[in-house]
């Protein structure tokens, strides 16, 4: 547990360091590299904490202050949640190395903004207190909001519409926090999952945390403020938006349904969950399809992407088999990672080709091959092709299902998602591969900033090679 | 009676501030709003909540309120609430849901209360609410402290426009010259107190900065800039007090956040204290804090 406290406490305190740093208007220059410094012993801490769990396979608690329970707010370690630390310093690693070299300059804000955003993941992975949960949600979404504004007075509006449905669903779930204390007099997840019963003030309560939550990681229906905040918002924070800040409140609701819910009630909703991912990746996909703007093509993608996460956790409640976690937490760790890469080559094309539009990708593979190779990649990982996670994860979705017959219905649904994300991914990519237009040379030319695009990329080819190793392990780890 | 009469006010000032026709009007309400919203948990026996209302909820958002209105162009001030009628059949149906789903738990008791009793001697202050907010759960209140200076980033990051303060009349200079020791001494109180009674860093935060406020209006104070180290220290070090305890009992004591029995009147009031500090701080700035002071 220490390890875990660690992995958290190190960006906090950096947050605060780069804070006091900051003096005169002009950045410090040490800051870049102290936050990154500090992220990369922060994923090193993550993986000791994984290290541990995972050998032991054991489940820690911390009741903090060293008060009993129910009274205190309990932590809990368990594998999953060690590797979801890992997978949220290594996603800031990736993304702050990136902005350290991004020209122009960021924001120096991004430094102690990211570092919070890194703390409130980390404090929200780790918490299993409902209430708890709450705090760690409002740090989050204001981080984000923050970080979205980043960009100027362009980004305010969408800022605005995020900050203000945030705090809604904030509401929400607080409402249904309220409803739950009232029923059970417990905000311990631990002891509320043995309690908790079928009746109408628990159903009630369950769904208000869940529209709340649902609006806050941007699933199908309540994903409307996606699309602009991660458009607007800077290349690195569009990537972390993406790439982890939707799946924080994923993590909750996973846990709300998979562990604290009784049992009648989680079955009723899957096929709700189940439907509701179909239907974001059709709509989504489409959209992404039409978007004329390169960044609003990918944040489109993400609302589609979401999809596959919904309904995992849909069959996963409804048919109750294990198989559907390895494959919700596959589509998490894969889908990130090519976020990361596909937001950072977006943002690199809109440098380097000196246009947003999807259009101006024309020639891409002779002008920029690099960043369009990890365009491509991380494409290829979100349609599901072979080899990379992306394909992992849908395997794991699809062959429960294929064994079945009368799984049909979310099988087609499954292939149809597949469907959609190739049509407006090799849209982008074929362009690519068109004659480049004769004119200009590209401006600034940073070889750096085009691998740090490309390694996510590589990093999510990877995971294929681990293959079925990989699914059993994660079998492993989702148990507890 | 008199509850009743609060109840029925209390609706009457929220409908009112949601239909008034100017924006100033429905601020004016909210203030008003707040004020007796603060009595009404007096009534109910929560004086905490009442101090907090009191000085948050009416008073400082109230400032902030006002300050925004103070800075929009007029094309926003005439922005009235659209859809009443919707909007408020939506929230009449949540709030009937949530009443229905509550009333089974009118007689439930919960376990949580009864457990604070026997752990006070243990726990280094002698107030349930102090002993709640720092100690059996004071990992939510360091995230809250943190949540607050998140508040304060995000302004920073907005670049608000800096609007000249009208030059203040002597009649008020006077006063808060007067009134601005007295403000020092009653956060004082408020925050020692914390310990045994009503009171604490939330509260006495709020009301010096206040006091701040007022003095800077009145063109008292000298100019704050992010700039300075002594401004930045005065904001961070509330939290970095209380995440210091918090790395230290996890490395050399016997957990996250479990002060050790003898030093934990101490360390609670370390904490109190610094978070007094930087509450006040930030809360000072997110009311009177524009471009230039944050940025350079």
């Amino acid at each position: 547990m220490n390890y875990a406290l660690a992995s958290l406490a190190i960006p906090f305190t950096v947050a605060l360091l780069t804070l006091l740093l900051q003096r005169r208007s002009e950045a410090n220059p040490i800051v870049p590299a102290i936050t990154v410094l500090a992220t990369a012993v922060s994923l090193v801490f993550a993986g000791l904490a994984l290290e541990t769990q995972a050998v032991s396979g054991a489940v820690s608690h911390l009741n903090v202050g060293g008060w009993d329970s129910p009274l205190a707010i309990r932590l809990r370690l368990t594998p999953l949640k060690a590797l979801l630390l890992g997978f949220v310093a290594l996603i800031h690693l990736l993304t702050g190395l990136y902005a350290w070299r991004a020209k122009p300059k960021i924001a120096r804000d991004y430094w102690p903004l990211s570092a919070l955003l890194h703390t409130s993941l980390a404090a929200l992975i780790l918490s299993a207190d409902i209430f708890n949960l709450y705090v760690t949600l409002e740090l989050l979404s204001l981080s984000a909001v923050a970080l979205v504004c980043l960009s100027g007075p362009k980004a305010y509006t969408p800022a605005l519409y995020y900050l203000l449905l945030s705090l809604g669903a904030s509401l929400c779930y607080l409402m249904g926090v309220a409803v739950i204390y009232g029923q059970y007099g417990v905000l311990d997840m631990t002891v509320l999952a043995g309690i908790m019963e079928a009746d109408h003030s628990t159903r009630f309560a369950l769904l208000l945390m869940t529209a709340g939550l649902m609006l806050k990681g941007a699933l199908w229906p309540l994903h409307l403020w996606l699309p602009e905040a991660h458009t607007y918002a800077p290349t690195p924070v569009s990537a972390l938006l993406s790439g982890l800040v939707v799946k924080g409140p994923l993590f909750i609701l996973w846990q709300l349904w998979n562990n604290l819910a009784p049992e009648a009630l989680a079955r009723e909703m899957g096929p709700l969950f189940a439907a509701g991912g179909v239907v974001a990746l059709v709509s989504g996909g489409w959209s992404a399809f039409r978007a004329p703007f390169i960044k609003t093509l990918v944040a489109y993608s993400t609302v589609a992407q979401l999809g596959y996460a919904l309904m995992g956790l849909g069959l996963l409640l409804f048919l109750q088999e294990r198989i559907y976690a390895v494959a919700l937490w596959l589509f998490v760790l894969a889908h990130g990672l090519a976020k990361v890469s596909m937001f950072l080559a977006a943002g690199e094309m809109q440098t380097l080709l000196g246009s947003k539009r999807v259009t101006a990708m024309r020639g891409a593979t002779q002008t920029i091959p690099i960043t369009m190779s990890a365009f491509a990649i991380a494409g290829i990982s979100l349609i599901g092709m072979p080899p990379t996670g992306g394909f992992l994860a849908k395997w794991s979705l699809l062959e429960p299902l294929f064994t079945q017959a009368n799984h049909w219905p979310w099988a087609s649904g499954v292939l149809l998602g597949t469907f959609v994300s190739a049509a407006y991914v090799f849209r982008a990519i074929a362009l690519g591969f068109y004659q480049a237009p004769m004119s200009r040379e590209p401006r600034h030319f940073d070889r750096v900033s085009q691998w740090l695009a490309l390694l996510p990329a590589l990093l999510v080819g990877l995971m294929a090679f681990a293959g079925q190793d990989l699914i059993a392990w994660m079998a492993g780890v989702t148990q507890t | 009676m008199v509850d009743l009469a609060i109840g029925l006010i209390l609706v009457a000032l929220a409908i009112g501030a949601l239909l008034s026709s100017t924006l100033f009007g429905s601020l004016t309400l909210f203030f008003a709003f707040g004020m007796l919203m603060a009595v009404a948990w007096a009534r109910l026996h929560a004086p905490d909540l009442a101090l907090a209302e009191a000085a948050i909820g009416a008073g400082l958002t109230g400032a902030l309120l006002f300050n925004a209105l103070n800075k929009s162009p007029p094309e926003v001030i005439k922005e009235r609430l659209r859809h009443p009628l919707s909007v408020a059949l939506v929230c009449a149906a949540i709030l009937a849901l949530l009443v229905v789903s509550l009333l089974p738990s009118l007689d439930q008791v919960s376990p949580l209360p009864p457990m604070v009793g026997p752990r006070m001697d243990a726990s280094g202050v002698d107030y349930p609410v102090t002993a709640v907010l720092l100690n059996f759960r004071g990992w939510d209140t360091l995230l809250e402290i943190a949540v607050l200076l998140l508040a304060l980033l995000g302004v920073k990051v907005l670049l608000p426009t800096h609007t000249p303060a009208p030059q203040p009349w002597s009649l008020l200079l006077g006063w808060s010259k007067t009134l601005a020791p007295v403000i020092v001494v009653v956060g004082g109180y408020l925050l020692w107190r914390g310990s045994r009674g009503a009171g604490g860093a939330f509260q006495a935060g709020a009301l010096l900065a206040a006091g701040a406020v007022m003095l800077r209006l009145n063109h008292v104070l000298p100019e704050i800039r992010w700039s300075q180290l002594l401004l930045r220290i005065s904001v961070l070090i509330g939290l970095a007090t209380f995440l210091t305890v918090a790395i230290a009992t996890a490395s050399f004591g016997d957990g996250w956040l479990t002060y050790p029995s003898a030093y934990s009147k101490a360390l609670i009031l370390a904490i109190e204290t610094t978070a007094t500090i930087s509450i006040a701080a930030t809360l000072t700035l997110l009311v009177e804090g524009e471009g230039d002071e944050l940025q350079s």
